[in-house]
């Protein structure tokens, strides 16, 4: 994050200080817009609203046979809310349903405290459907984004997902994570009968399909990094084994398959290599497996259990999960190979890592007064807080921006995955259908 | 000084006053002279002319005693009174023979007087008229003698009235001098009075322009300091209005802080080290004028936030003192930079 701040400074440096003509001229309005030497007054704005961004999406206007199932602007709708970081207004309390700028009064929107504006028309042709779409600051009256999107009628979700993404990088700023997926496990039944199933569906757990069914527990889901692939780890064999699935094709292949545990895979940014836990020399340790030679290099040597390794986010060095404390704690090593260093300290319980993508945090499993929860360590100052609270809090997984935490949990006595804003925010749960839902893994944003 | 002067005039009073004896001496003498001519020349009347002898007996003259020494006189007048008796002897027989002699000579006078009386009266009778004629030819010679002294008493008048006047025209000249002098002497002093008058002036406006001038150094340095001692009031009461208004103003940023925070949304791929700035210019009703972003934060989002809150905003809370709002409000650069995210 740091590097990309820095980065954007300097692009804008060279912006403003391109031509000195020009900015000597515009140094000289300036001065000449003031009238006198006088320091201008400045107010600095330090804090923001800690709330939602009020959105108003119009349902959109509709021409031709729509497909069954949610309107594109119904999806737009939940998607944006499910964000957290948004407050959408009910369609009811609309003055007006515009679906094109020239029916649009911004007094009206203004006067309802909305931000923004959302207005469209879907038409089918085809078998297509065509999306128009604008979205307007309606302080500024401006359009600040419209694009015809189309899709197939039968993707009609993906359409409306779509425009969710537009939508919400063209407000915040950062990709939205409307089209990404999720996979997790659901276990049915009882018995004999138990079924594992890996699931994959939309984050709004729409469209689930189930990837691989088995008698024998699944566990540990992980995306590849171009979310093609999922490895995860499978006791269909009797005993814990690491296979990498191609979602495409359903193709399957059995990458680790040692003596003792093999467990906890994780997928390299260049989607090369697996970081995975193997005891095949007696004890857990945390090693790299190169997926096209098979060769492995083990990365830490300790007598405790090493486990749950996954990248951080340089590419160069690992989180970790180890009981060389006493109980299990995060440890970070900078670089492959180098000094482990512990991360979390509150508590006796601290496992299962899950770095964000830019550095700023790790999000954890933190037991806390006998309960589980998800918590988070800043990795500047040490820092830690709560983020989740529910109680039997287990596998986070954390949004591609950074700004989601879905996690498993129960809820009533259901087990269900929860999605939380990594700021507190808003949530939303995706329940199970029937028995318990587990390990839930957050897809890359694919495009 | 006035000794001097009066000196002066002393010495010069001197020859004149001689001048005046002098003149009038002169005038005596002439008048005195003039008085003997007058009389040798007119008032004796003509001596008859005698045209025959007579003889008359005269008794001489005693002859005056010669003057002798006191010591001498005792003798003297015995000698005297001897010579006395003597003389008075001879006297009476002298007056005895005289007598004898009168008596003869009586007799022969008495007829030589008949004769004579007759050739008297002949000869009056011609002396008549040698008289009457002498008369005619004295008359003529009075009246010519007369016309002379006329004229010369006319030429001595006329020299006197000359001299007179010569003396008049030297006085005057005299005077006019004098009076030349004393009015030289006068402009002199005039002058000098007039040089003291004109110097004491000039003194007097020297120094009335030094009073004046310290006067009005002293007037200017006393305005000076009240108009030093009224720009502190003024810088004061400005102070305090700037403090009110600085107030006033703080209170209405503190506001307009409230109301931007409360209306601004930053975007969730807002940072710490963010920070766009926008000029805004405000109608005095609150009402925004215009919005320029002057500084970009390289994130559109976040841009668009900052302008979007500023915009939000239907009406500024702005203070109704029309100085510090144009003072502080009329245009401002409002700051987005977010210090904790949520």
């Amino acid at each position: 994050m740091k590097r990309i701040k820095s980065m954007t400074a300097k692009r804008a440096y060279p912006r403003s200080y391109a031509n000195p003509v020009l900015t000597l001229a515009v140094a000289f309005l300036m001065l000449a817009a003031t009238g006198s030497a006088r320091a201008e007054l400045l107010i600095r704005i330090t804090e923001g609203a800690n709330a939602a961004i009020p959105v108003a999406v119009v349902p959109f206007a509709e021409s031709g046979t729509m497909p069954a199932g949610d309107k594109i602007g119904s999806i737009v709708r939940s998607d944006l809310t499910m964000s957290g970081q948004f407050n959408l207004l009910a369609p009811e309390k609309m003055l007006s349903l515009p679906s094109q700028r020239s029916d649009v009064y911004f007094r009206d929107w203004r006067m309802l405290g909305q931000r923004y504006l959302l207005v469209g028309q879907v038409s089918r042709e085809g078998d297509q459907l065509r999306a128009r779409y604008e979205l307007f600051d309606v302080n500024r009256e401006q359009r600040i984004l419209g694009e015809t999107a189309s899709a197939p009628a039968s993707r009609a979700r993906s359409l409306g997902h779509h425009i969710s993404d537009k939508v919400y990088e063209a407000i915040t700023g950062e990709p939205g994570v409307f089209s990404t997926r999720l996979a997790y496990v659901t276990v049915a039944g009882q018995g004999e009968d138990i079924r594992y199933r890996l699931q994959v569906s939309d984050v709004d757990g729409k469209r689930s399909k189930v990837r691989l069914e088995s008698g024998e527990p699944i566990l540990s889901p992980a995306w590849s990094p171009d979310g093609k692939k999922l490895a995860y780890v499978s006791f269909e064999t009797g005993k814990p084994v690491i296979f990498v699935h191609e979602l495409a094709t359903g193709e399957r292949r059995k990458v680790a398959d040692f003596r003792g545990l093999n467990s906890a895979p994780a997928w390299s940014p260049d989607g090369k290599s697996l970081l995975m836990t193997l005891s095949r020399d007696g004890n857990a340790e945390v090693y790299k497996m190169e997926l096209a030679s098979g060769d492995l290099t083990r990365l830490t040597h300790h007598w405790a259990i090493d486990t749950e390794g996954s990248w951080d986010h340089s590419g160069r060095g690992i989180f970790f999960t180890s009981d060389r404390s006493g109980g299990p704690q995060i440890y970070h090593m900078e670089r492959l190979g180098g000094e482990a260093r512990r991360i979390t300290f509150g508590g006796r319980y601290n496992a299962r890592p899950r770095p964000d993508a830019n550095g700023e945090y790790v999000y954890y499993v933190h037991q806390r007064e006998g309960e589980f929860v998800i918590a988070r360590t800043h990795l500047d100052n040490g820092q830690e807080s709560i983020v989740t609270r529910t109680g039997a809090d287990e596998s986070p997984s954390l949004s591609p921006n950074g700004r989601l935490l879905i996690y498993a949990t129960e809820q009533d006595g259901d087990s269900v995955l929860s999605v939380v804003s990594t700021e507190g925010g808003a949530a939303y749960s995706l329940p199970a259908a029937e028995g318990e839902v587990r390990d839930p893994a957050w897809g890359p944003i694919t495009r | 000084m006035t000794g001097h002067e009066r000196e002066s005039i002393s010495t010069g009073t001197a020859p004149w006053l001689s001048g005046v004896a002098f003149s009038v001496i002169l005038h005596g003498l002439i008048a005195v002279l003039a008085l003997v001519g007058w009389s040798w020349s007119g008032s004796t009347p003509p001596e008859p002319q005698p045209n025959a002898i007579s003889a008359r007996l005269v008794s001489p003259e005693p002859k005056p005693s010669p003057v002798v020494e006191e010591q001498d006189r005792e003798e003297q007048r015995q000698k005297e009174r001897e010579r006395q008796k003597r003389e008075e002897e001879r006297q009476e027989a002298e007056r005895q023979r005289q007598q004898e002699e009168q008596a003869r000579r009586e007799a022969e006078r008495q007829a030589e007087a008949q004769k004579q009386r007759e050739a008297e009266r002949q000869r009056q009778e011609a002396q008549a008229k040698e008289r009457a004629e002498q008369k005619a030819r004295e008359e003529e010679a009075a009246r010519k003698k007369a016309e002379a002294e006329a004229k010369e008493r006319e030429r001595r008048r006329q020299e006197e009235e000359r001299k007179r006047q010569e003396e008049a025209r030297r006085k005057a000249e005299e005077e006019k001098r004098r009076q030349e002098e004393q009015r030289r002497k006068e402009e002199a002093e005039r002058k000098r009075q007039a040089e003291e008058e004109a110097e004491r002036k000039r003194r007097e406006a020297e120094r009335r322009l030094r009073e004046q001038q310290l006067e009005a150094l002293a007037e200017k340095q006393e305005q000076e300091a009240r108009e030093a001692e009224r720009r502190r009031r003024e810088a004061e009461a400005a102070r305090a209005r700037e403090a009110q208004m600085l107030s006033e103003s703080q209170k209405y940023q503190g506001l307009i802080r409230e109301r931007l925070s409360q209306a601004w949304y930053p975007p969730s791929s807002a940072t710490e080290d963010m920070t766009a700035r926008l000029q805004i210019t405000l109608l005095p009703t609150g009402e925004l004028a215009s919005v320029k972003l002057v500084n970009s934060s390289g994130n559109t989002a976040f841009d668009n936030s900052a302008l979007g809150a500023v915009r939000s905003l239907s009406r500024y809370p702005v203070p109704d003192n029309r100085d510090t709002f144009e003072r502080y409000f009329r245009q401002f650069t409002i700051e987005f930079n977010p210090e904790r995210l949520r």
